[in-house]
């Protein structure tokens, strides 16, 4: 259980060092979307039991609701991801499309070159 | 109907963003290619008087609860709207319709214009949607429609510049975001709930050690989106290399609701009143820095930028007082921020709609073609430098005097001089830009047109008159500080006392 964690910060680590040290603009992107990824796997591994069940109300789980209260799954979490997912998705599909453009006019994915407006 | 106001204010601009597509292709077969902009007008506009309805029931101390498919609170979804969501709300609503107007006319040559409206009303959704929600995920999600819309519209033109400014306001903003989520996260997982008032209540309970993370990765989220000075790196860029009205957005709205979010989940959420020490250092900083750098600029529209980061420092300092008066001159200031500062990038767009150059060294002699937006751009900066008769002395009179009644007369000295020197780089800009000799090919520009200068004149009327009464100000936002400074209220009011 405690893997999940150790792997997730693991990998918001490596995304930092991605977005913080990398030399090019789609590597930086990666990284965004790795420590994201990190970000949600450390989400959904809160919400998460071993063995545990959907947490889909149905009838015979309303008769045992301690029960059910004890075994389910926790849902928000994986909601939260799920809404998570798609925001990452518009981020990244917006920032390669934006590192293309910026290709089209520099010639480079350098962002130290990337800096003719502080001129 | 009036129970209703609060979700109708975020569902009547983000449905108008769904709908633009479909006026586009109807417009386009009756060639009336002016019908989306009209549309977005409309839209805002209509979202102002919602937000301005809502008045009357939340100024008499009431706090409107909306529950979300009728779940109560902490289980389902609010929106809570207090003073202070209100006084925010009507910013961002205000200067968003503002905004709308002046690219009427301003963005007029450009292409694809109805991309433009649908990204402007979703940041004006995402705006209203953080200002209202009473659920911190959901902020969170609003933050992200309003963040991904302003990174498009800074990069709207893909010329170079906006192409640049564009994928660094991208990168840091972002990072900024997943800060946010992984602090919600955090919570979450500390204590179990998202809705703001129920967090509020549980945190209270909480040693102060355990909250140290979680609220240092929402303070730097935060801080990335109003240009706090560490992490101020992609505000002159965005500013400079957007279009002029998106300047004023971003200046006007954004920032707004970023430091709204802030002072709500840290002194809301946290009850974190200890923290505000840290913000007037910071606003300090903000303040100094900002005013030093934008005495050497040579770009009017990057100046305005430094400008407005220093600018943002006053809120902060102001805020970050925690006194009663310090809180209601931060938010008074806030409000005549959003106002000066959304007039200043107008007269700039203003300017480069007529010349084409926002660059000082190219302009000059400017105030015999175009006398009322010189007049204008006058009034903004005596405003913003904190000049007597206008709204800018007034709040930051208020905040000198909070900072002496604290007991930091040194931080409201720092203050006063930071004023000064505001005053010193405007007169240097006013200089260039409308005294001194007019180059040979300015000889003949034109006034701007009357729409860009309508807006313009209505915030230059409010910075008169906010100035010579400015207990219309304080009247606005008392009430905001009361909210602010309320916590157990608006848990009890959103909770029902559970």
């Amino acid at each position: 259980m405690s893997l999940n964690y150790i792997v997730a910060m693991l990998l918001i680590a490596l995304g930092l060092y991605c977005l913080l040290l990398k030399r090019n603009l789609i590597k930086i992107v990666i990284g965004l979307g790795v420590m994201t990824d990190g970000i949600h796997l450390f989400l959904i591994s809160m919400g998460y039991r071993e063995g545990g069940i959907a947490a889909i109300v149905t009838g015979e789980m309303l008769e045992n609701a301690a029960g059910f209260a004890s075994a389910a799954v926790d849902p928000i979490p994986q909601a939260l991801v799920l809404t998570s997912i798609v925001i990452n998705i518009c981020i990244v599909a917006l920032a390669l499309s934006m590192a293309i453009w910026v290709y089209h006019h520099y010639g480079t994915l350098d962002p130290s070159e990337i800096r003719r407006l502080r001129e | 109907m009036i129970e209703i106001a609060p979700i109708m204010a975020v569902f009547l601009p983000l449905f108008g963003a769904f709908l633009i597509p479909i006026i586009s292709m109807v417009s386009k077969r009756f060639h009336a290619e002016r019908a989306c902009n009209w549309f977005t007008v409309a839209i805002l506009i209509t979202t102002l008087a919602v937000v301005a309805a809502m008045g009357a029931a939340v100024w008499g101390g009431g706090i409107m609860v909306y529950k979300l498919g009728g779940w109560s609170p902490p289980w389902g979804i609010v929106l809570a709207v207090d003073g202070l969501n209100l006084l925010i709300a009507l910013i961002v609503a205000g200067v968003s319709s503002l905004v709308a107007i002046y690219s009427l006319v301003y963005m007029r040559q450009e292409t694809r214009l109805d991309l433009y409206c649908v990204l402007l009303l979703l940041v004006t959704a995402g705006a209203m949607g953080i200002t209202l929600t009473g659920d911190i995920f959901n902020l969170y999600v609003f933050f992200e429609i309003m963040s991904i819309g302003s990174y498009a519209l800074v990069a709207f033109r893909r010329k170079w510049d906006s192409v640049e400014a564009g994928i660094k306001y991208m990168i840091i903003g972002s990072f900024g975001t997943s800060l946010i989520l992984l602090g919600i996260a955090l919570l979450y997982g500390m204590i179990g709930s998202l809705t703001i008032a129920d967090l509020a209540q549980k945190l209270g309970q909480v040693a102060a050690s355990d909250v140290v993370v979680p609220l240092a990765l929402l303070i730097s989220g935060f801080g990335i989106k109003i240009a706090m000075v560490p992490l101020h790196a992609w505000a002159p860029d965005a500013y400079q290399a957007a279009p002029s009205s998106i300047s004023a957005l971003l200046a006007g709205a954004t920032t707004t609701a970023g430091l709204y979010a802030m002072i709500r989940v840290v002194y809301m959420m946290f009850g974190a009143f200890g923290v505000g020490t840290m913000f007037a250092i910071f606003g300090l900083v903000t303040m100094v820095l900002g005013a030093l750098m934008a005495l050497t600029q040579r770009d009017l529209k990057r100046l305005l930028a430094y400008s407005g980061i220093s600018q943002m420092g006053y809120v902060l300092l102001g805020v970050g007082l925690g006194t009663a008066l310090g809180v209601q001159g931060g938010l008074f200031h806030l409000l005549n921020n959003a106002i000066f500062k959304v007039l200043l990038f107008m007269c700039a767009g203003a300017i480069l709609y007529r010349v084409g150059t926002t660059n000082l060294d190219e302009l000059g002699g400017l105030g015999k073609n175009m006398p009322i937006t010189a007049g204008l751009f006058v009034i903004g900066a005596l405003a913003i430098s904190g000049v007597p008769p206008l709204n800018g002395f007034a709040s930051k009179w208020t905040i000198y005097i909070a900072g002496i009644e604290a007991g930091k007369a040194v931080f409201s000295l720092i203050a006063i001089i930071m004023s000064v020197l505001t005053l010193a780089y405007f007169l240097k800009a006013i200089n260039a830009i409308f005294l001194g000799q007019r180059p040979k090919r300015l000889q003949n520009v034109k006034e701007a047109p009357l729409t860009m200068l309508f807006p313009m004149m209505l915030l230059a009327v409010l910075c008169i008159v906010l100035g010579v009464l400015p207990s219309l100000g304080i009247d606005l936002v008392a009430p905001a500080q009361g909210a602010l400074m309320n916590q157990s209220g608006y848990i009890n009011a959103v909770l029902g006392g559970i």
